[in-house]
């Protein structure tokens, strides 16, 4: 049996997958001709994205996807948001007839919420767990931005690049 | 350290991971009970829907998956299209600050779709598209297939899901 362990991995998560909540959300043309995203209306309001993290699983301990950074490319238009800020939910799932249990998984990323990730501009933001993670067969990540928005800014949302460490 | 080489990897891509612009989209069950589909309503217009090739990349070169060809699942229902034809573009992401950088791929189609007439007609399609020279996929960088379709008036379209076919290099 073979023996794989990749320090450089990445899966492209598409911003069709993510789950957008507060705001009107479209599938929209990027501002660059042929890219896409979610874009958001203009709406002074407080929108939640969730970025699921789709990497690969495993059930036995070290082994499968050790998840270390998230980059989420994103643009503020016509004006900038207030604040921008990452967060991460680890979600372990129920058992039948049992609900998901949350917690926080503790992360940093490298633009400040209120100043460089909100202001008017293309965003390549990259979010760090402070302590990487093999992902369970159990769990699930999830990626939460919390854009809170003026009156006058759009959000497109053009995807995000989860990097991570397989072993196999 | 073990190494993996395997030219046979295939991912999926459902239709709910479609990026469907002009027209009205609904997640509708296909015409073969137990499939899905993203449908198009009868309109006279032209529809944009963009496939993202959800395969894993590598920062290191020749690493990773190398794409070489994309099939799309979809039927034309009703009546035929004007127009149907795909684009390949690679995305490389910006820099914090920067645009992404947009490169068109260049391709051909599978033999059942090389001719514009054989793309529109009423019918179930599985359409290949085999990318001349295919790449390794570096983790700045991802792939769209964008698939434009210029819809009669009573045309209705069901997107069933695409195929990215790779080598996977560990």
């Amino acid at each position: 049996m073979g023996y794989i362990h990749d320090t450089h991995m990445a899966q492209y998560i598409p911003p069709t997958a993510f789950h957008c909540v507060t705001g009107t959300y479209t599938d929209a043309a990027g501002a660059v001709a042929g890219t896409i995203a979610k874009h958001r209306a203009a709406a002074a309001s407080t929108g939640v994205i969730n970025i699921p993290i789709i990497l690969p699983s495993n059930s036995v301990d070290l082994k499968g996807a050790y998840l270390t950074t998230v980059e989420v490319d994103y643009e503020c238009l016509l004006a900038a948001a207030t604040s921008i800020t990452a967060t991460m939910n680890k979600v372990t799932r129920g058992a039948d007839g049992a609900v998901a249990v949350v917690s926080a998984v503790t992360v940093t990323q490298d633009l400040t919420a209120a100043t460089d990730a909100a202001d008017q501009d293309q965003h390549k933001l990259t979010v760090t767990l402070t302590t990487p993670v093999w992902i369970d067969n159990d769990a699930e990540y999830l990626l939460v931005i919390t854009a809170i928005c003026g009156a006058t800014v759009t959000l497109d949302f053009l995807g995000a690049v989860a990097n991570f460490t397989l072993r196999l | 350290m073990g190494y993996l080489h395997d030219t046979h990897m295939s991912q999926y891509i459902p239709p709910t991971l479609f990026h469907c612009v002009t027209g009205t989209w609904t997640l509708a069950a296909g015409q073969v009970a137990g499939t899905i589909a993203k449908h198009v309503a009868a309109a006279d217009e032209s529809s944009v829907i963009t496939i993202p090739i959800i395969i894993p990349s590598n920062s290191v070169a020749l690493k990773g998956a190398y794409l070489k060809s994309i099939e799309i699942d979809f039927e034309v229902l009703i009546a035929a299209c004007d127009a149907l034809a795909a684009v390949v573009n690679k995305v490389t992401r910006g820099a914090d600050g920067s645009v992404a950088t947009v490169t068109p791929q260049t391709f051909t189609y599978d033999g059942g779709h090389d001719a514009a007439s054989e793309r529109i007609d009423v019918d179930q399609h599985k359409m290949t598209l085999t990318i001349t020279t295919p790449f390794w996929l570096d983790n700045g960088e991802y792939v769209l297939v964008e698939i434009t379709a210029d819809k009669a008036a009573t045309t209705t379209i069901d997107m069933l899901g695409a195929v990215a076919n790779y080598d996977l290099r560990e």
